[in-house]
C-alpha cells in the first residue's frame, strides 16, 4: 500500500486530519444580499468579541490562531466569509466533531452600535474512539481496526492504534501526530510499526518493524517533507522453491535512512483530476546514520491534466526512479524497483517486468514509466447526474521500462540502457471512481515489446489502488 | 507442493549427475560461526569428501536464515537445497550412477553401487553416487543409525548448552560471535532472540536443569560408548567409512580445535585415545588430499562388482 513502485512497505496513512469535506465538492457558500440588508452590507461593522463555547480539553492558545482573522472584518459580508474560514480551520485540526457559527449585535455595556458578536459553538470529540473500515491500497484490499484518541493534550496532538489485516499484509502500528500551533500545515508525526508482507511475484516474505519520524512544512506552494526512518527488515522465502537468488537474499537487515520529499499538487482530486499537475519528487539516503543497508535513491513523478472538449480529460504521467548503491554491497532486493501490473504498465502481470530468476522477480535498479490516458464519459451517458457520473471510459498508453544498471560506465550509457527493449501496451477500459479514495479499472490490455522472462496478463485486466500510472 | 509431489520432483533432480559447482553454505567461519554449527558442516564436508563429491565451501552471514530448515550447512545442487547431515545422506544416495561410453548416456537403477565403466576410445566420464553404508547389513545398520541418534542427542545438544546456557561462555563467545555481522542494535536483538529459543528448547528436552558439571559427565559418556565401540578398529564399521564416522569426526574435531572459556570438553575426549587418533586418521586420509599432486577430484575407484 502506498509507494508501490518501490514496494515499500508503508504504514497506513495515519498522520494528518480527517478532512469534513471532499475538496472537490465544496464551494465557498456566498451569501446573497436580500433587499433587506443591502443598507447593511455596505455598513461598517467591528466585531468586539469572539466566544468558542463548548471547550472541554482544548487549549485557548491553540485556538487564538484559527479565528484571528475575524477580527479583521470590515463589514458584514466580510464577517461571514471570514468565520466560515475559521470554521473550515476549526475542523480541520480534527479536534471538533461539529461547529456551528452564531453571529449577532454586540450586547453588554461597551456594545458599539455597529458591534458584532460571534460565537462558534463546537462539540470535542470524545477522548477516545474507535473505528472499522476497509482500505483499498494497489490490487489489495484489508480490514483496518482503529483506536484513536484525538487531542490528547489540548492542543491537536493525536495518538492512533491501527490493526489492518489484509490480503497481502498484516500490519500494526502506533502513531502520534502534532500539529505546530497556528500553523496546522506544519507537523510532526511519530510513527512505531510492524508490517508483513507477502509477494508472491518475487517468491518473498518481508517483516518490517521500525519506527518513522517525519516533518512536513509548506513552503510556499510547495510541500516538503523530512523523515528519518529506522527499519529492521526481515527477508524469507515465501515457498521452498523460491529461486536461488531470493533464496541469498534472506536474513535480518536494518535501514537508517533520512529522506526528503517534495509535492506541488495542484489538481483538483487526487482520483480521477480533471485539471492541475502533480510534481513530486522524493530522496532518500541510507547508511549514513547507522544500518546495514547503503543506497542513495531518487524517485520522480509527474503528472498532467488538461481538459478538453466534451468533458473528456487528457492526462499524461511520467514516473521515474533510480537507486544507487553505496559501497560494494549491492541494494537489497527490498530496495529495488518493481515494474508492471494493473496500476503501473496495464497489460502485464503485477510486478513482472524486468530482471528475473527462475520465475522470481528481482527487481531493477533504474526504471522509467509513462502514461498517456483519455478519459471520456461513458458511450451515450447512461445514469447521467446520478451514478453514471462515476464511471468513465478510458483509452491509454502505458510504456516503461526496468533494468539493472552498470555504474562504471557513464549517464549517456545508463540512458541508453533504459531506451533499450521498452515494454508498452495500449487499450482501453472503463473506471469507476470510489469517493475520493479509491479507483476500480477494468480494461482490455494488448501488451507489447514483451521480453523473454515477463509475465503478461493480454486481455481483460482488473485493478484497484490509488496510485495508477 | 504435496508429499506425492515434491518426493517425485526429488527423484527426478537425483536423476542428473553431481554438478561441479555444487556448494555448501555455513557461517563466517573467522568471525561469525559458532562451535555446534562448525561440527555439523565439518560432518557434512567430511561425508562428502569420503563419497568423492566435490563441493565448494561458501561462507554467507546470512547462512542459517538462507537454509530451509533453519540449520546449517545446506548445500545447493543443480537446483535443489537440502540441508543437515541426515537429508544430505538420502539425497546423496538417489543420485542415478551413470557413465559415458561410446553408445551414449546409460542409466542405472535408482539404488546405489559404486560403478565403474572405461570406455574403448578413450575418453571416460564417471558420475559417482555414493552410499557409504552400502556394505552393512540390516542390524549394522540399525547400530549405526543408533550411534548417530546418541551423537546426536547428547554430543550436539551439549554444544549448544555449553554455548548458550552456559552464562560466561554466552557472554564472552558465543553472543559476540553469533551477532558479530548485524549493526547496532540488531545485534543485541538477534543474539538474545536466538539465546531465547536455545533456552526454551533445553527446558523443553529438560536439560535446562542440568549443571555444566552433569553435561561433562555426559559427554564423556557419550565418548566411552563411542570408544568402546570403536575399539582398535580403523572406523566404526569394516574397513570403510560410513555416515556415523563423518558425523563423529565433525564433532570430536571441532571440540578439539576450538577455543572455549575452559578446557574440559576437549580434556573428557582426549582422555580416550582412540578416538584421537580416529580423528587424525581422517584428517590425514580425507583432508589433507589437495596437497597430493595430480589427484582428480573424481578419482577412480577399483569396482566392486
Amino acid at each position: 500500500m502506498g509507494t508501490v513502485h518501490a514496494r515499500s512497505l508503508d504504514p497506513l496513512p495515519m498522520h494528518g486530519p480527517d478532512l469534513g469535506l471532499h475538496p472537490d465538492d465544496a464551494e465557498l457558500v456566498e451569501a446573497e444580499p436580500e433587499t433587506k440588508q443591502e443598507v447593511l452590507e455596505n455598513k461598517d461593522v467591528i466585531v468586539q468579541r469572539v466566544h468558542i463555547d463548548g471547550l472541554g480539553r482544548t487549549k485557548e492558545d491553540l485556538l487564538g490562531y484559527e479565528i484571528a482573522d475575524v477580527f479583521m472584518a470590515k463589514n458584514l459580508i466580510d464577517v461571514m466569509k471570514k468565520s466560515h474560514e475559521a470554521r473550515e480551520k476549526l475542523l480541520r485540526l480534527g479536534i471538533f466533531r461539529k461547529v456551528e457559527v452564531v453571529i449577532d449585535t454586540a450586547e453588554g455595556e461597551d456594545a458599539l452600535p455597529n458591534g458584532l458578536d460571534v460565537t462558534f459553538e463546537v462539540t470535542e470529540l470524545r477522548r477516545l474512539t474507535g473505528s472499522y473500515n476497509t482500505m483499498v491500497g494497489n490490487n489489495e484490499g484489508s480490514m483496518v481496526l482503529g483506536v484513536k484518541l484525538p487531542n490528547i493534550f489540548g492542543r491537536a496532538e493525536k495518538l492512533t492504534f491501527q490493526f489492518s489485516y489484509g490480503t497481502k499484509e498484516t500490519s500494526y502500528g502506533l502513531s502520534f501526530f502534532k500539529p505546530q500551533l497556528g500553523h496546522f500545515d506544519r507537523n510532526i508525526c511519530v510513527n512505531l510499526y510492524k508490517v508483513t508482507g507477502q509477494f508472491p511475484w518475487s517468491s518473498l516474505r518481508e517483516t518490517d518493524r521500525g519506527i518513522a519520524t517525519e516533518f512536513n512544512f509548506p513552503i510556499w506552494k510547495t510541500n516538503h517533507t523530512l523523515k528519518w526512518e529506522g527499519v529492521w527488515r526481515e527477508l524469507g522465502c515465501l515457498a521452498r522453491t523460491a529461486s536461488f537468488a531470493v533464496r541469498e537474499e534472506s536474513g535480518h537487515s536494518l535501514k537508517s535512512s533520512l529522506s526528503h520529499a517534495m509535492v506541488i499538487d495542484t489538481r483538483n482530486s487526487a482520483i480521477l483530476p480533471r485539471r492541475g499537475a502533480l510534481f513530486r519528487i522524493n530522496q532518500e539516503l541510507a547508511g549514513y546514520t547507522g544500518g546495514d543497508a547503503s543506497f542513495l535513491k531518487e524517485d520522480f513523478e509527474i503528472q498532467l491534466n488538461r481538459r478538453l472538449f466534451w468533458d473528456s480529460v487528457l492526462s499524461a504521467s511520467l514516473w521515474g526512479g533510480m537507486i544507487l548503491p553505496v559501497g560494494d554491497k549491492p541494494a537489497s532486493i527490498a530496495d529495488r524497483f518493481y515494474l508492471g501490473g494493473p496500476t503501473s504498465i496495464r497489460g502485464f502481470s503485477m510486478y513482472s517486468i524486468g530482471p528475473q530468476s527462475e520465475g522470481d522477480y528481482l527487481g531493477g535498479e533504474a526504471y522509467w514509466a509513462g502514461g498517456l490516458h483519455l478519459y471520456t464519459p461513458l458511450p451515450f451517458r447512461p445514469g447521467r447526474g446520478g451514478f453514471g457520473d462515476l464511471f468513465r471510459t478510458h483509452f491509454f498508453l502505458n510504456a516503461g521500462n526496468l533494468c539493472n544498471l552498470n555504474y562504471g560506465e557513464g549517464p549517456r550509457a545508463h540512458l541508453q540502457k533504459l531506451a533499450e527493449y521498452i515494454r508498452w501496451s495500449y487499450g482501453a477500459g472503463i473506471v469507476l471512481r470510489l469517493g475520493n479514495i479509491a479507483r476500480l479499472e477494468l480494461n482490455y490490455c494488448i501488451p507489447m515489446g514483451v521480453q523473454i522472462g515477463d509475465r503478461i496478463c493480454d486481455g481483460v485486466q482488473f485493478g484497484a489502488g490509488i496510485r495508477f500510472l | 507442493m504435496s508429499l506425492a509431489a515434491e518426493a517425485f520432483v526429488s527423484q527426478i533432480a537425483a536423476a542428473e549427475p553431481w554438478p561441479e559447482n555444487a556448494a555448501l553454505f555455513q557461517p563466517l567461519k573467522d568471525d561469525q560461526v559458532l562451535l555446534s554449527d562448525c561440527a555439523s558442516s565439518l560432518a557434512v564436508q567430511a561425508y562428502l569428501r569420503m563419497c568423492n563429491l566435490p563441493v565448494q565451501v561458501c561462507c554467507r552471514a546470512n547462512a542459517e536464515h538462507m537454509s530451509p530448515s533453519g540449520k546449517v550447512p545446506f548445500i545447493h545442487v543443480g537446483n535443489q537445497v537440502v540441508s543437515e547431515l541426515g537429508p544430505i545422506v538420502q539425497f546423496t544416495k538417489a543420485k542415478v550412477v551413470g557413465c559415458v561410453s561410446g553408445q551414449g548416456l546409460s542409466n542405472g537403477p535408482l539404488s546405489c553401487k559404486r560403478h565403474l565403466q572405461h570406455c574403448a576410445e578413450g575418453s571416460a566420464v564417471f558420475l559417482q553416487g555414493h552410499s557409504l553404508s552400502d556394505g552393512l547389513d540390516d542390524v549394522q545398520r540399525a547400530e549405526m543409525k543408533a550411534y548417530m541418534e546418541l551423537v546426536n542427542n547428547m554430543l550436539l545438544t551439549a554444544e549448544l548448552y555449553i554455548q548458550w546456557c552456559d552464562e560466561a561462555t554466552a557472554a564472552q563467545i558465543t553472543r559476540p560471535r553469533y551477532s558479530s555481522p548485524y549493526p547496532w542494535p540488531l545485534n543485541h536483538i538477534l543474539a538474545y532472540q536466538k539465546q531465547w529459543e536455545v533456552r526454551r528448547k533445553m527446558s523443553a528436552i529438560g536439560w535446562a536443569g542440568k549443571s555444566l558439571e552433569q553435561v561433562y559427565e555426559d559427554v564423556s559418556q557419550c565418548c566411552q560408548a563411542l570408544s568402546q565401540r570403536l575399539g582398535t578398529q580403523q572406523y566404526f564399521f569394516n574397513k570403510q567409512p560410513t555416515e556415523l564416522d563423518a558425523l563423529v569426526f565433525g564433532h570430536l574435531f571441532t571440540i578439539l580445535t576450538t577455543q572455549l572459556t575452559s578446557d574440559e570438553l576437549s580434556d573428557k575426549i582426549k582422555s580416550y585415545s582412540n578416538l584421537l587418533s580416529f580423528c587424525r586418521r581422517i584428517e590425514h586420509n580425507y583432508f589433507q588430499e589437495h596437497e597430493r599432486p595430480g589427484l582428480d577430484p573424481l578419482s577412480i575407484r577399483p569396482s566392486l562388482m
